[in-house]
C-alpha cells in the first residue's frame, strides 16, 4: 500500500484465522490503520493479493459490497452522521435491507450492549467522545460482522468506556468473531492468549502470542488449520 | 439631504400602498429568479458533486473553468444568449427574446456555475471519514454518496441560495433578454434603472428597499446555513 511516493505498508504475508483475536501494535505511522483499511476492503493493495475465506478478493463493486458486509471497521475518531443515535446504528442494517421491528430490536440490543439504553433518540453529534465511541461500536455490533476491525478503540475514551468496550470485544471474540485491534499502547496484562502483530514503518517486525506469564511465542509455534483472511504478494 | 429624505418617505408610501407597478416588478423578479434557481440547481449541484467525487484527467482545468464562469459579467451572458435567441440567431424561431423565459435562461447560465462551485466546495470540505464510514457499514457506493450529500446538505442549500442571490440582483441579463417590458419582463433591477433615469427616484428607491430586503433575507439564510 502506498500514498503517493510513500510506501505505507509493505508486508510479505499475514494470515489471520477465523475467530482469532489480534492486536496490531506499532507507533503512529507504522501502517496499522492502513492494514485495517485493507482488511476492511476499503482500499485495494497497490501490489499483492488479499484473500478472504481462502479466495482472492475481487475489487468489483458487487463483490466488495458483499465482502464489506462481513468485515466492519470502527475508526479511531468515529464519524457519526448528523442524525439520531438510532439512525446511526440502523444505517448499516438498512443497507442490508433489515427494516422495521427487526431493525429496532437489533438497534436496541446493540445500544444496550454498550450501555447506552435510552440514547436512541438523542442527536449523535451532541454526544461526548466516549459516548460517540460507544455508538460507533454499537453501530458495528448491530451488524454482527464476522470480522471486527478496531482502530485505537481506547485512545480517546475514559476508563469506564474503555472497560465497556473491552468487555464487548471479549464477548464478541468468545462468540467467534474475528477481532483485530490496532493500538500503539502496550497490550493490557489481562489480555492473554491473543496474537500480537508488531509493525514498524510499514513492515511486519514481530508476530507473537501473549501468554499469562508474560512469555511470547512466535507465529511459527502456533498451528491453525482454518486460516481465513490474509494478505500477501501474488499468492 | 431634503431630496433624499423626501424620496425615502415617498418610497415607503409606495411600498405601503402596494403600488401595482412595484408589485408587478417584485412578482416578475421573484418568479424568474426562482425559476432560474431551480434549473441552475438541477444542473449545477450534480455537476459540482460529480467533479468533487470523481478523479479524471484535466480535473483541475474543469475546476478552473467553473471558477472562471462565476466571474463572467452579466452583460456578457446576456450578449451570448441574445445571439442565440434573437431573430437572426439559431433559436430565433422560438420567439424567446424579450420574454420571462429568456431571463430565466440567462439566469440559469449565471447561477449554475455558482451552484456547481459551492457544491464542489461542499464536497471538498466534507469530512473525509463520511464515505469510508458508510462503506464499511455495508453501504453501496451509491448509498454512501447519498449519505454524503445528506451530511453536506447545508452546503448544498448554500449553493442554491447563493445562485438565487446572484440572479435576483443582476440587471444585465434581465435588461438585454427581457427588454424591460412593463408588467411582463420588468424586474426590480431593470425598473430601478429605468425609473431612476426618468427622474422617478422615489419609485426606484422603493424597489431598491424591497430588493435590499430580499438580498438581506437571502444572505441571512446563507450565513445561518453556513454556521450549522
Amino acid at each position: 500500500m502506498a500514498y503517493g511516493q510513500r510506501t505505507a505498508l509493505d508486508i510479505p504475508a499475514l494470515e489471520l484465522e477465523e475467530g482469532c483475536r489480534v492486536y496490531l501494535v506499532g507507533a503512529n505511522g507504522s501502517g496499522k490503520s492502513t492494514l485495517l483499511s485493507l482488511l476492511a476492503f476499503l482500499h485495494p493493495p497497490a501490489d499483492g493479493t488479499l484473500f478472504f475465506n481462502g479466495r482472492p478478493v475481487e475489487w468489483s463493486p458487487s463483490s466488495l459490497l458483499r465482502l464489506r458486509w462481513e468485515a466492519t471497521l470502527v475508526h479511531q475518531s468515529p464519524y457519526l452522521f448528523h442524525e439520531t443515535v438510532f439512525s446511526n446504528v440502523a444505517f448499516g442494517l438498512a443497507a442490508r435491507g433489515i427494516e422495521g421491528s427487526e431493525q429496532r430490536r437489533l438497534v436496541s440490543k446493540a445500544l444496550e450492549t454498550v450501555g447506552l439504553e435510552g440514547f436512541a433518540h438523542r442527536k449523535a453529534r451532541a454526544l461526548s467522545g466516549g459516548e460517540a465511541q460507544r455508538v460507533a461500536m454499537a453501530r458495528a455490533l448491530a451488524l454482527r460482522p464476522r470480522v471486527l476491525l478496531l482502530d485505537e478503540p481506547f485512545a480517546n475514551v475514559d476508563r469506564e468506556t474503555a472497560w465497556v468496550l473491552r468487555d464487548v470485544i471479549l464477548v464478541l471474540a468468545a462468540c467467534g468473531t474475528t477481532v483485530v485491534t490496532a493500538t500503539h499502547d502496550l497490550i493490557p496484562p489481562c489480555e492473554a492468549g491473543v496474537r500480537i502483530v508488531r509493525l514498524a514503518e510499514g513492515r511486519l517486525c514481530a508476530d507473537t502470542t501473549s501468554s499469562r506469564n508474560g512469555r511470547a511465542e512466535t507465529a511459527d509455534d502456533r498451528t491453525g488449520p482454518d486460516r481465513r483472511q490474509g494478505a500477501g504478494p501474488g499468492r | 439631504m431634503g431630496f433624499l429624505f423626501e424620496s425615502f418617505v415617498a418610497s415607503l408610501g409606495l411600498i405601503a400602498s402596494a403600488s401595482p407597478d412595484i408589485v408587478d416588478a417584485v412578482y416578475t423578479s421573484l418568479a424568474v429568479s426562482i425559476g432560474a434557481t431551480v434549473f441552475s440547481s438541477v444542473l449545477g449541484v450534480p455537476l459540482g458533486l460529480l467533479v468533487g467525487l470523481s478523479e479524471f484527467p484535466l480535473k483541475r482545468l474543469v475546476i478552473t473553468i467553473l471558477n472562471s464562469l462565476m466571474a463572467v459579467p452579466t452583460v456578457v451572458v446576456g450578449l451570448f444568449v441574445y445571439g442565440f435567441i434573437s431573430r437572426q440567431g439559431p433559436l430565433g424561431a422560438l420567439g424567446l427574446l424579450f420574454t420571462p423565459t429568456a431571463i430565466v435562461i440567462g439566469g440559469v447560465l449565471l447561477a449554475a456555475p455558482i451552484a456547481a462551485n459551492f457544491s464542489l466546495a461542499a464536497v471538498r470540505g466534507a469530512d473525509p471519514r463520511i464515505l469510508p464510514t458508510a462503506l464499511t457499514l455495508g453501504a453501496s457506493r451509491a448509498r454512501a454518496i447519498v449519505r454524503l450529500v445528506a451530511e453536506i446538505r447545508f452546503g448544498i442549500a448554500a449553493a442554491v441560495i447563493a445562485g438565487f442571490g446572484r440572479v435576483v440582483s443582476e440587471v444585465g441579463v434581465a435588461m438585454m433578454l427581457g427588454g424591460n417590458i412593463r408588467g411582463y419582463t420588468r424586474t426590480m433591477t431593470t425598473a430601478i434603472a429605468l425609473e431612476t433615469s426618468k427622474g422617478e427616484f422615489a419609485f426606484g428607491m422603493a424597489l431598491g428597499i424591497v430588493l435590499l430586503a430580499v438580498a438581506f433575507a437571502v444572505n441571512v439564510a446563507l450565513s445561518m446555513l453556513q454556521r450549522r
